[in-house]
Formats: structure tokens, sequence, C-alpha cells
């Protein structure tokens, strides 16, 4: 089920009317938000519920013997080996096989594997991290085993995040459960600040500039300079307001049925450097992956060698984590090569950190065109084409700048970069919530005039289910 | 809790109130002015000037009137009696359009004696013509309309362009999200119209209708082979006809065992009772002149439900009996015509040549109908349902005359 479909309007009035009653009866209201939860997700596809209960199942028993095992290590090994396990044959299997038949293919043999014939379950690279993170969390000591079967598959399945995140970790969810789940209006008026702007931060902005991006990477032969350079901004922003448009539906539904997520943007492209990109873009991912993958590494403690190596390991498998590609390997090593130069270059340049507006901008503006760059590979369907859009960009004078074409684009990504840089000092939306009702009011009805006026008729779904 | 609840509401009354300003035209300068809507809008600043100050007659229809039907003729002929007679037919128009402009009309010219409604029998086989012409009637529709509107296009949860029948702007959206994507071509073409299409024009001009279709035929969708073989981009404009015409050819079916009394689909009854309705509702002081246009041959032949003439004629017949409507069927003109091909401009819409010729065989006994007992082809041909070629070969097919 789409966040961006009747049926989950619907789904969701149903869920709130039911939500606030049961609320006197917690059994029932985790029960009823654990159905719908699944009900939520087997619409998609029932037959991988299967997935989601053997993983929950798996890692609830797991988390449970942890306390009490001779050597709870390999307990949590065990854990990892059968998330993970999922994930590699669900997403990254045909990867493999087609690298491994490219490979031979490559030496001239005739060795050939042939493909797996599976469809990869929406959600599942979300779920396997938010369970992974109980077990670990369980093994560390940082989280006590719940015993509450209901609770813990509710943590794994809640509907407003397993499909596409943000990446509650287990430990967030459970004492979000434990807590005071009331809402007062305040909340109210956050939650339908966030779910207004969510939505009109992929049907206004995402699915328009959708419009721009995709003919230009899907033929980029056929476009030059400039359309490959506004169709690089553009998808910039496109996947911010896709996927920070679905984060912000998602916490602000959540926070209506008394749930409060963790934030997962915070205008990523106001960043003053990749280390800050990485502070504000998928938050939630970012910190799984500083806790569960780079600090185990060792991090930043072992010399300055092993940092770097942490970094890019850690990155790489970040962009991996996104989808079964050598594009996305490509954009995680960049980001990886990004930190590491960050780090042994630019943070010991004189003046480089210097407090002042132009240094500032510069930082903002080098920080915006590194993850643009890395962009072109993440939105390219392979390397050819990402190497295609690259080509134009290195040609700049090759076409002129035609105004009926593309100042339009310009505009409006100009203005959505303005906006960035704003936002991060105006704190809008906060503002918006928690202003004067009259403030709130044009607010919300200005993000639902946009919707029903600038949205496509045809809208896509959420990038991020892909993965 | 008044006051959470009033927080809570207050978003979707701003956005009503918005809708409401959409409602009352606020778009309306800024329309695309070749599209559906830009017509309408273009039609209706034309009556709100001086040349559109006072109506006895008018033409009311789709694009086969608007190409078929010459209203600088009709035009002058009006003004020889004394009267004016002005041109609201436009691209698209259907039932709906016809209903919400009839009501617009009592209420701004009740000085209207009446008028010629042009349709061809294709209007008579479904009640409505898809949601885009609600950007047809936007311009002259009150809230009021919204039920008749909802009749044509019904709320259809997926598609949102039928919620234009009840919201206005989703009625403009296709044309807001148009004016942003291309701001300096709405703002040139806006210039252009405004500089180069008078009211006067608008009201009683003939289209560009130059060409014909004799490179391609019209006798069967062979001539479609012909035309999609064509490398010329300027026939691109036929190839899209020859895809409806092969979409509409694929989905024939044949009325006149669907138009059974009692297996009368429910598609076909809506439009039957919404057209006579419509007409019986109708309060001109003079029954209009529904005007069946001609259609080519190959729609006959291979395109339209078999029977579909008889259909339409057996909705209208009765309106004809009742004095309601008075009824020019010109659907099989040009049948008898060896070089049909010679009158149409494409599958669709009568050339000059056409034009000419229709209304050499139709303006008498639109004159007689219009303006009275002492104009030339007054009194002329009785009711005649099934000698169509007889009644044009005497130059007299009213039926239904006074």
């Amino acid at each position: 089920m789409l966040f961006n479909s009747f049926h989950f309007i619907v789904f969701f009035v149903v869920v709130l009317a039911l939500n606030q009653p049961l609320r006197r009866w917690p059994v029932a209201q985790k029960l009823m938000l654990l159905a719908a939860s699944y009900y939520f997700y087997g619409q998609w596809e029932w037959h991988y519920l299967f997935l989601v209960w053997f993983s929950t199942i798996v890692d609830y028993l797991i988390g449970l013997a942890i306390p009490r095992a001779a050597q709870p290590r390999r307990l949590v090994v065990l854990s990892v080996v059968v998330n993970l396990g999922f994930l590699a044959i669900f997403k990254y299997a045909n990867w493999l096989i087609d690298t491994v038949n490219g490979g031979a293919a490559a030496l001239g043999s005739a060795f050939h594997l042939t493909p797996i014939d599976l469809l990869l379950p929406v959600g599942i690279s979300f779920y396997t991290f938010q369970s992974l993170s109980y077990t670990i969390d369980v093994y560390r000591g940082v989280l006590p085993p719940r015993r509450n079967l209901l609770d813990y598959a509710l943590a794994v399945a809640f509907f407003p995040q397993i499909e596409a995140g943000p990446i509650v970790r287990a430990r967030e969810f459970l004492a979000e459960l434990d807590g005071d789940q009331r809402v007062d209006f305040g909340d109210v008026k956050r939650a339908l600040v966030l779910i207004a702007f969510g939505y009109a931060k992929k049907l206004v902005f995402a699915d328009n500039l959708a419009l721009i991006v995709d003919p230009v990477f899907d033929q980029p032969a056929a476009h030059g300079f400039w359309d490959c350079l506004l169709a690089t901004y553009a998808f910039a922003f496109q996947i911010y307001c896709d996927f920070s448009g679905y984060t912000d539906i998602a916490i602000g539904c959540a926070l209506l049925l008394g749930i409060r997520f963790p934030q997962n943007f915070d205008y990523p492209y106001a960043a003053q450097s990749i280390q800050d990109f990485w502070r504000r873009w998928h938050i939630t991912l970012s910190r799984w992956l500083r806790d569960y993958l780079y600090i185990p590494l060792g991090g930043n403690r072992k010399g300055r060698a092993r940092t770097y190596a942490n970094l890019m390991l850690t990155m790489l498998l970040g962009g991996l984590w996104h989808g079964a590609s050598w594009n996305f390997v490509i954009w995680g090593g960049l980001h990886g090569g990004y930190l590491a130069f960050e780090r042994a270059v630019l943070q010991r340049v004189p003046g480089w950190n210097a407090g002042n507006a132009a240094a500032a901008a510069v930082r903002v503006l080098l920080t915006f065109h590194l993850a643009c760059l890395a962009w072109i590979f993440f939105r390219a369907h392979d390397f050819a084409q990402s190497r295609a859009v690259l080509g134009h960009l290195r040609h700049p004078g090759a076409d002129a700048f035609d105004p009926g074409a593309h100042a339009g684009t310009a505009i409006l990504v100009g203005a959505l970069f303005l906006a960035q840089q704003l936002g991060a000092h105006l704190r809008y939306k906060d503002r918006i919530a928690a202003g004067p009702a009259g403030v709130f009011a044009a607010a919300i009805a200005a993000a639902i005039a946009a919707i029903v006026l600038f949205a496509p008729t045809a809208t896509a779904p959420f990038i991020y289910f892909q993965f | 809790m008044l006051r959470a609840l009033s927080t809570l509401l207050a978003p979707l009354a701003l956005v009503a109130l918005l809708d409401l300003v959409f409602a009352a035209g606020v778009w309306e300068p800024l329309a695309k002015p070749s599209s559906h809507a830009g017509t309408s809008v273009r039609l209706k600043r034309a009556l709100q000037s001086p040349a559109g100050a006072r109506l006895d007659f008018v033409t009311l229809g789709s694009s086969r009137p608007v190409y078929g039907l010459d209203h600088a003729l009709l035009a002058a002929t009006a003004k020889r009696h004394g009267f004016v007679h002005a041109d609201l037919a436009m691209p698209g128009s259907h039932w709906m359009t016809i209903g919400v402009l009839a009501r617009w009309l009592q209420r701004e010219h009740p000085e209207l004696r009446g008028g010629i409604v042009a349709l061809a029998i294709q209007d008579f086989f479904y009640p409505g013509n898809g949601s885009y012409e609600l950007g047809i009637v936007y311009p002259f529709r009150r809230l009021a309309d919204i039920p008749l509107m909802a009749e044509h296009v019904p709320f259809q949860l997926h598609d949102v362009g039928t919620y234009g029948t009840y919201s206005a702007l989703f009625g403009w959206r296709a044309d807001v999200q148009d004016y942003l994507r291309h701001p300096y071509d709405r703002r040139d073409s806006l210039d252009w119209y405004a500089a180069n299409v008078p009211p006067e024009r608008t009201l009683s001009g003939n289209p560009e209708s130059q060409g014909d279709m004799c490179a391609f035929g019209l006798d069967t969708l062979a001539a479609c082979d012909a035309v999609e073989a064509s490398a010329d981009p300027a026939r691109d404009g036929l190839k899209r006809q020859c895809k409806e015409l092969r979409g509409s050819a694929a989905g024939r079916t044949d009325l006149p065992v669907l138009a059974q009394p009692d297996a009368l689909p429910d598609f076909l009854r809506q439009t039957r009772d919404l057209v006579r309705e419509q007409f019986r509702s109708m309060r001109w002081p003079q029954p209009p002149v529904v005007v069946l246009m001609p259609v080519p041959r190959l729609w006959m032949r291979d395109v339209l439900a078999p029977g579909l003439h008889d259909w339409a004629r057996a909705v209208l017949d009765p309106l004809v009996r009742e004095g309601r409507i008075r009824l020019v069927d010109a659907t099989d003109f040009f049948d008898d015509e060896a070089d049909e091909c010679g009158f149409f401009l494409d599958f669709y819409h009568q050339n000059a040549a056409g034009r000419e010729r229709l209304m050499r065989w139709l303006m008498p006994q639109v004159e007689a109908a219009l303006y009275g007992a002492d104009a030339p082809g007054a009194g002329a041909g009785p009711p005649d349902a099934a000698g169509h070629r007889e009644r044009r070969a005497a130059q007299a097919g009213i039926i239904g005359a006074p």
C-alpha cells in the first residue's frame, strides 16, 4: 500500500479512529496496530508476510536466549546470518550471479549461473536493519530482551516505517510503546504539518521533478550540458523531496498514533561538509551504520589509515544497502572517499572552517555539488548511463543556455536550494506547528492547494520503496 | 475543543475559499487560448463585449459545426432579417456544454429567440465527452450547474479529471500546470489572440479550413493505412485521428441488438434521457433547429456501431413530435458524392468546400425555421424519417417545421 494512494488514506483514518478508544486496553490496541500493519504490508504481496514473521520470530527467540546463552556472540552471528542471508538472497543474489556470469564471459568461459526468479520484498532492507538492531542491542546489554512477542512484532512491522523507514531501532520503538502515548493538540498540529508538507514534497516537487529528470537520464545521448546539469540538480531535489516527504508522512502518521519517530532529514543541502551531510541525510541509516558498523570496525580509534578504511568500507556497504548495482557501490565509494578526503585534506586547509558567511557559502556549495556528482551514479541505471551524463557535464560550452527550455528548471532548483538554506535557519515546520492558528491554517491550506493544482495526474511510487 | 476543531477545519475552509475564487473566474484571463477552456473563455469575453451585447439566435455545437457551418453567412442572413446570430459552437462540446451554455444564455440573454444545435450521430453514443469537456463549461457554469455536470462527468475516484465537476481547482489544474511549464509560450499566445482574434471574429467567423482528404480517401478505414504510411509530419494530426478511429472500430458494437427496449444498456438509456431532458428544458421561444452534421462514409462503414444513426433518430424523433425541436438530418449528406473526400479537411471535419456545399442546402431551411414563413425555403419539406436521400434531393430536409 502506498502512502500516496486513497487506499492508504482510508486505511489510516480507520486505524486512527480505532486507536484512540483502544488506548484503554493496550493489548487490544497493539493487536489492532499489528493486524493493521500486516494488512498494510500484505497489500503489496501477502506471501512475503511469512518472511517478516520468520525474521520476527527468529530475532525474538534469539533475543530471549542471549542473556542465558554461554556463548551469546554465536547467537548474534546467527541473527546476522539469518537476516543478512535473506537480504542477500532476495536483493543481491541475481546481482552476484550477473557479476559472476559477466566475469566468466569476459574470461571467455562458458560458465553460466541461472538467475533466480524472485521479487524483492518491499522494505526488506529497512526491517532487516531494525530487527538486527534488536539482537545486537540485547547482546550489548543496552536493551533487555522483550518477553512480549506482540511488542516486538509491532516494533518490526509497525506500518508507518516498515516499507521505507525511518530505521527506528527496536530500542527506540519499544521505549515509545512503553511510554506515554498521549497525543496533545500540539502533537496533532505538528503531525498534520508533517503529513501535509510530506505529501506536498512528494506530489508537488518530487513527481514534477521526475518529469524533468527521467527523460534526460533515460536518454542522455539525446541531451546536452545544460539538460544534464539541470537534471542532476533536479534529481538531488527529487530524491530529497521523495524520501523526506515519505519520512515526514511516516513520522506524522506515527505521531498521530502516539509513537514518536526520530528525525530522518535535517535540510541536507545546507550541509557544510559531507560529514555534516550525513548528519542531515537519512539520519537513521547514518546512525545505524555508525553504531553497528563503523564503530565496531574500530571507528577512528585505530589510527588514520584504519579510520579512512573504515569510512570507506562503511560507505561502500551503505551504498550497497540501497541496491544491488555497481552504481550504488560507486555512490557509496564516492561518499567514503569524500569523507576520507575531508578528514585528510580539507580539515587541514587553513581557514577552511572559517566562520564567515562567504566561507560557509563555499562549503555549502562544494558539499552540494559533491553530493550531486554522487547522485549521478545513484540515479543512472548503469555505469554507461552515468558516464554519458558525466560526459556531457565535462563540456560546459557544448550547448547554449536556452531560457525557454532551461530557465524554469533553473529557477525551480535555485528556489529549492535557497529554501534548504532558509529552512535550516528558520525551522519553518516547527514554527508553523507551534505558531498561531492562522499561520497553521494558511500553511496547511497552501500545501493542500499546491497538491491539488500541481501534482501530476500520474504519481510514481516512492523511490526508496525499491530499496 | 471548539477552538481545536476550528483550527483543524480552517485549512479546509481556506482551500474551499480558494476553490470559490477559481470558480469565480480568477484564472480565466490566463487560460491557454488554444485549449478547450481557453476557447470557451474567449467566447465568454466576446459575449461580454459590445459585439455580444444582443443575441437573437445562436449556434451551439461541437467542432463539426465549427468547421461545417458557415457562421459568417448565418450572421449575415440574420442581420438581413434584423437579427443577431452568434456562433457559440466550440471544439469538444457535447451535451454538457450545450446544457450549461443554454442555462447561461437563459440567464444572461433573455432576449434570445432560438438557434441551431449542431452535433453528429456519434454524440448520441455516450452521455459525456470525457472530463476535458469540464474546461469548456467552466467559464459558463454556476454552482447550481454541478448536478447537471455530474450527470455527464460523474465522479470517479481514480480519474482526477472528474474531480473538476465539483472543484474549480481540479478543473483548472491542467491549465495551471501547463502555464508553469511554458510561461513564455502562454504569454505570447495570450498576446497573439488578444491582437488578432477580435470578438466579432469569435462570434461570427469561419476557421481556416483548406485542404482535403483525396490523397487518402474517406470510403473505408483503409484510408488510415495510407495516412499511417506517410512520413510527413503534417499528417500527425490525421494519424492521431486514425488511432481514435481504429480504437472505435475495434470496440464496434452492434446497436440494433443493444438497443432492444428491454435490453438497453445503461449508457444508452442515460444518453437518451439526458438529451431529451436537455431539449425539453430549453426555454427558447422558438424550438431549436437540431442539425445532425455530415459524417464521412468510412465512419458508417467501418467505425460506428451499425444502427447508431437510427438510434440518434430514435432519441430525437419524439422531441420532433412534441414540437420541442426541429430536425435537419444531414448525416449522409455527402454519401452520394463520388468525391466525398474533397469536402473534408480530415476524418471529422468539413473543409471550406464541404461547408459551402452543405450551407447551399441547409441555409434556406435554417432561414425559414429561424426567421419566419416569409423567408426562402419556409414551409418546405415535411417530416421524413426514412428517405434522407430523397429529402436531400428535394433540397428540403427540415423535420418538424411548424
